[in-house]
């Protein structure tokens, strides 16, 4: 997928989206301890020798978090690497658990969403190309 | 994974005629649904225009809007139709049928029609090209059949095969396929393992299939 020949951002759009779920990111974004109790859940994270890139809190503070603190205004390029973390890292299995109680699949899908919304997919064609 | 392939674009279009809905909803998959390349946000921006082309084409005030959620099969996922789904006539599940039958159930009240065909759960051969291994059927015996299923693989579904029918190598009923058994054959033989072929399984209860429900206790 290239930068080119692709519309602006709309950043209203992602505000609108963002908007919609809030306080959930925020509390979210707020709440995470750190603790990294997480990433014992994630079978990727576990399979990939457990890379930190791979921590589902890692996954959703670089995705949602990065969109929530600048208010949806990023560019392509960024929403670029956040799809590469919320499609490429994760598959969204919904097995991954917090003991805080952040629903970071429901965050996740929330960045997908909103880099769905702009047209930022990932691409399963180029995917199997290699 | 399970791969689906698009239903024709005539038969699609006369589902959304024969009741003539106008607002027209096409909810993509983001789940295998789009690794197959079948039903993902891409086939639904595809299908979403050329659904449009042809109300244009008959000067028809309907309107198709696309719209992917990660998953069809999962609640999570599937409650971000809600605010949505009210302004629309009827819904084009682009998901598997599993995730077509989710839908219908969590929204009633809402004609659901199938934009896809479930075909199989297969492998990945290339891009686009996609071989059937399992029918789900919950009984894998593939353990003494050298890898090889014969429920899929075998156009007659036999357990004790071969059936006495085949054609070389070939399967008697569709001449470009392989013949089942012959590769169990093989297979077995391979791995020293002949014996297994000689032992008479029993055969499947395909008799009063009922819905499986999973629930993993460990």
């Amino acid at each position: 997928m290239t930068t080119q020949n692709k519309p602006d951002i709309d950043i209203l759009k992602i505000r609108e989206i963002l908007c919609e779920k809030k306080k959930e990111v925020a509390v979210s974004l707020k709440t995470c301890a750190h603790c990294a109790l997480c990433a014992d859940s994630c079978f990727l994270y576990r399979c990939r020798d457990n890379a930190p890139l791979y921590m589902p809190s890692h996954k959703f503070i670089n995705s949602i978090g990065t969109l929530y603190k600048k208010k949806g205004k990023v560019t392509r390029a960024e929403l670029e690497e956040i799809r590469e973390i919320v499609w490429k890292r994760c598959v969204l299995c919904t097995r991954c658990y917090c003991p805080l109680g952040i629903d970071i699949p429901s965050l996740i899908a929330l960045a997908r969403r909103i880099c769905r919304s702009q047209d930022v997919v990932h691409d399963f064609e180029k995917e199997k190309k290699g | 994974m399970i791969k689906v392939k698009q239903k024709d674009l005539k038969i699609i279009v006369r589902d959304i005629h024969d009741y003539n809905y106008n607002q027209i909803l096409i909810v993509g998959c983001g789940g295998c649904a789009s690794v197959c390349l079948g039903g993902g946000q891409k086939e639904v921006d595809r299908l979403c225009a050329e659904i449009n082309l042809v109300f244009k084409a008959e000067q028809r005030p309907g309107r198709a809007t696309g719209y992917t959620i990660e998953r069809q099969c999962h609640p999570l996922f599937i409650e971000e139709l809600q605010q949505m789904i009210g302004q629309y006539d009827c819904a084009l599940s682009m998901a598997c049928g599993a995730g077509c039958q989710y839908m219908a159930e969590l929204y009633p009240g809402m004609p659901i029609f199938p934009a896809v065909d479930t075909v199989s759960i297969g492998i990945d051969r290339d891009i686009g090209v996609y071989e059937e291994r399992c029918r789900a059927c919950g009984e894998c015996v593939v353990g003494y059949t050298g890898g090889v299923c014969p429920v899929t693989r075998c156009a007659k579904g036999l357990f004790n095969g071969p059936c006495g029918g085949t054609n070389g190598t070939m399967c008697e009923v569709k001449g470009n396929i392989p013949c089942a058994w012959v590769e169990i054959y093989n297979r077995l033989k391979e791995q020293n393992r002949l014996d297994d072929i000689k032992k008479i399984r029993p055969v499947m209860e395909w008799q009063n299939q009922y819905q499986r429900t999973l629930i993993q206790d460990r």
